[in-house]
Order: structure tokens, then sequence, then C-alpha cells
């Protein structure tokens, strides 16, 4: 074999190499969704547990073919903003040859994969939110938007080495506590004050009603699936090495373009997830909080956990996970009927990321001198974005569904439970919760 | 029955998903697939006010 010969087929071992990683971690991620579905099903009282699920399901089966047709299109194509370009679009058009069967490319069907992954965890994360009352319709429509348009816009912006996020204020988010997290959490938020509550949740005087799922065990079963599914969308955030599309023939980096190492994504994950229950159950001590304390620590430090310190990491999942089920309880105070506290989890756990970034992060060097260093400024800029990315959207197409009336079940469905929409029962054998 | 494929031999072959890119039937697919994502709706809208009326609002 003469060096030419034996480089052509180290190149092509790691363009295999590659596509086998994200491969995997896009199975890995489909965990994700299998955990939320268990999530929310358990939440769900029994009535409502199948819609629940096939809610999930569809807002799953949506995603695919809409993330195919327009979604990776908007992520390739909107970095400046809002107005689109078209060239760099261009390996994103859904009859174009990178959207397909292509022995000359095996990145892209991959990096779809995996992005149409992430945008399925965020129709989840608002899922949760909504149950036992919002249409199915309207929430498929709903996913769509949020998961295939609104997300990967703000991922466009901010999770691309050309995103304006990223050129002009030195934005860092590597596992996305802002334009996934606080972009889904926000968006259900809009939805929300629209949907209004679940049947019987606030009294005459505005008093909350506790009303418990049927399932604690499946639902921190479901959690904990959740957490495995971490463990592919975290490393499918990093950038796979010595191939014609990596930043560096011999290392590990971020979206941005900074070195890193899985071990460092291994370290912080699991110090994270720590973090966050034991935090969470030191406010708590209710199962469903520390479970969802994972959640909480975790996202409470993705944005920078491609660099902490993994003790600094612990803290603040830590952190997270006493200010999510307190975030809750105030929304809950303020009339807010979140199911399953998912606004606090994704979307004030998501704010804490961003700025804990800011905060701890100051003076990392970017891969290029021209793009500032991360500041909390540039962070906490970021955060107001995605604020807005999420709620804007969520309240006026919530709005929106609602004056149409298709957005909420009628008192008289929720009563009877919403299965009577999927026409099939959870436990035949009339089990009570 | 389509025959559909754009290649005539994988020497040197690139895109080779059914018709090739940018042709007049993968336009036509990717429509159908559309209409496939929209019809459901309809469906389950329907579905959803029919349950609305059968269990009183």
């Amino acid at each position: 074999m003469t060096p030419e010969e034996l480089q052509a087929a180290i190149a092509a071992a790691n363009e295999i190499n590659l596509e086998v990683y994200y491969y995997w971690c896009t199975a890995i991620m489909i965990l994700i969704h299998a955990g939320f579905m268990m999530y929310e099903m358990g939440a769900s009282r029994v009535k409502h547990t199948l819609a629940a699920g096939t809610k999930n399901i569809l807002a799953f089966a949506y995603m695919i073919p809409t993330f195919w047709m327009f979604g990776w299109w908007i992520y390739l194509a909107m970095t400046n903003g809002f107005v689109p370009d078209f060239e760099a679009g261009a390996g994103g058009v859904p009859w174009g040859e990178n959207m397909g069967p292509n022995l000359q490319d095996n990145a892209t069907g991959v990096f779809w994969g995996a992005f149409t992954l992430f945008a399925c965890t965020t129709a989840s994360i608002m899922s949760g939110a909504v149950i036992e009352r919002i249409r199915m319709a309207a929430f498929i429509i709903l996913a769509v938007i949020l998961g295939s348009v609104v997300w990967i816009l703000a991922a466009s912006w901010s999770w691309h080495s050309a995103g304006w996020m990223v050129t002009e204020w030195g934005y860092h988010d590597f596992g996305a506590s802002g334009l996934v997290h606080m972009v889904s959490g926000f968006f259900a938020l809009g939805v929300l004050i629209h949907l209004g509550p679940r049947v019987g949740k606030f009294n005459a005087d505005g008093s909350a009603n506790v009303i418990r799922g049927h399932s604690l065990p499946m639902t921190m079963v479901g959690l904990m699936l959740i957490v495995v599914g971490f463990f592919g969308f975290l490393g499918g955030c990093l950038v796979f090495p010595g191939t014609g599309i990596s930043w560096y023939a011999d290392e590990w980096a971020n979206i941005y373009g900074q070195p890193t190492t899985l071990s460092t994504i291994c370290f912080n994950t699991l110090m994270g997830v720590a973090g966050g229950m034991i935090g969470a159950y030191m406010k708590t001590r209710d199962p469903f909080w520390v479970m969802s304390g994972a959640l909480c620590g975790i996202i409470s430090i993705a944005s920078g956990m491609d660099l902490y310190y993994p003790g600094l990491a612990f803290v603040l999942a830590f952190t997270g996970g006493i200010v999510g089920p307190i975030s809750a309880a105030w929304f809950e105070k303020m009339g807010i009927d979140d199911a399953v506290g998912a606004v606090s989890v994704h979307g004030t756990c998501g704010i804490m990321g961003v700025l804990y970034a800011g905060v701890f992060l100051g003076g990392y060097p970017q891969f290029s001198d021209s793009i500032p260093t991360i500041t909390f400024m540039g962070q906490f800029k970021g955060m107001i974005v995605m604020l807005l990315l999420g709620l804007v959207p969520g309240f006026v197409f919530g709005w929106l569904f609602k004056t149409m009336g298709i957005l909420r079940a009628s008192d008289g469905v929720q009563e009877t439970g919403m299965d009577v929409e999927v026409e099939n029962m959870a436990y035949p054998e009339e089990i009570k919760s | 029955m389509f025959n559909s494929s754009p290649i005539e031999t994988w020497d040197g072959a690139a895109v080779f998903m059914s018709f090739g890119a940018n042709t007049g039937w993968t336009h036509l697919w990717f429509w159908v697939a559309v209409l496939c994502c929209l019809v459901p709706l309809w469906v389950a809208l329907q579905a959803e006010n029919a349950a609305d009326k059968e269990h009183g609002s």
C-alpha cells in the first residue's frame, strides 16, 4: 500500500466512524422520547393516559417528515437572522442531492437524524405541560412549529459557527440550555396562557388542587430513560474529528470549534444529573421532583458543560435542582397549570444554564480571534433572545388556535377522559388511580 | 415499475436515490408526503369535534 493509498483508507475509515457515531447518538436519543412518553403517561390520570402517549408518538412522527421538508433547510439557511441565505441552504433542500441516498455524502443523513431527534425533544418538552386538555390536531401543529421551525431557527442563530449570535456576541450554548430548553419551555408557557388549566385544577378563590398522575413509578422510570437519552443528545453535540467536515484532525470539538473531549461530557453529564437530583431531594423530598431534578441539574449546566470543572458543574446543577421546584410553585401561584413543571425545568433552569456560562466561563478563546469571547452580557442578551423566540410564537399560535376553537378539549371531554379521542383504553380492567 | 434508477453503473456513482435529485418525480413525492401529513390532521379535527359533540361542552 502506498502512503497515498494508506491516507485515503484512513480518511475513508474516519468518514465511516463519523457516520456510525452520529447514527448511534440518534438511536440513543430516541430513549428521550420513550422516556417523555412514560413520564407523561404516568403523570396523567387513568382516563387520559393513552391520549398523552399518543400525543408523544405523533409529535415524534410528525417531526421527522417536517424536519426533512423544511427544518434542516432552516438550520443551514437562516444563520443571518430572518433573511434566508439560499446558497447556504442548498444542502437542505428536500429534493436536493444531499437529502437522500448519496455515495459521496456520508454525513448529511446522520446529522439530519440527530437534529431531528433534538427537534423531537423540543416537542416532548411542550407536550408534558399541556396534557389532559389539549386537542390532538392543535398539539401536532404546535409541535411542528416548535420543533421544525422555531427551535431550529434558534439553532441556526446560536448553534452554528456562522450564526449571528455566535459571531456577534460570542454566545455559548454547548448543550442547548437556551436554544432547546428555554425555547421549548417558554413556547409551552405561551401556549399554556391560552390553553388554561385542567378542569378542577384551581378553585374559585384561585388556590390550586394537586392532581396526581396514575403512576409515579412509570414517571420515574421515564425520567431515568431521559437521562440515558441525554448521553446521545450531548454526545451528538460534539463534532467528530478527522474528517473533511471536522474542526480538527485529531481532536473532538464543540459545535463552535472549541476543542473538547467525550470524557469532558461524561464527567459533567453525570455530575449534572447527580447534582440536580440531590438538590431537588433536599428541597422537596418528593420522588417526582428528585427525578425531575436530574433534568433541572443537567439543563442548568448544559450551556457550559464542555468547559466546566466537574465540581463546579455539580454545584451549579445542585442549585438547578432547588430552583426548579420553587419556580414550578411560583408558576402555579400565578395561575399557570403546567402539569409536569416543564416551564420551570426547561425554561427557568435553561435561563440558569445560559447565564451560568456567562458568569463562570468568561475569557475562553473562540476558534477565531474575530469572534468575541464568552461574556456575561453576550449570554444575557442570548437569554433574552431565547426567551422571546420561545414565548412569542407559543403565545401567538396559542391565541390563534384558541380563537379558532381547536386548542382546548371541552370540559365534558376532559371529565370523561381524553382517551375518548384515541378510541382505546389504557387499563381495560378498570384499574383506578 | 417506475424505472426509477438515476444511475446505470455503480462506478463513480453519487446520488442514487430513486428518481435522482431535483427531478419531477422527487417533487411529486415530496408533495404527496406533505399531503400525507395534512390529511390526518383534518381527520383528527373531525374526530375531536365528534367527541366534543358526544360528550358535551
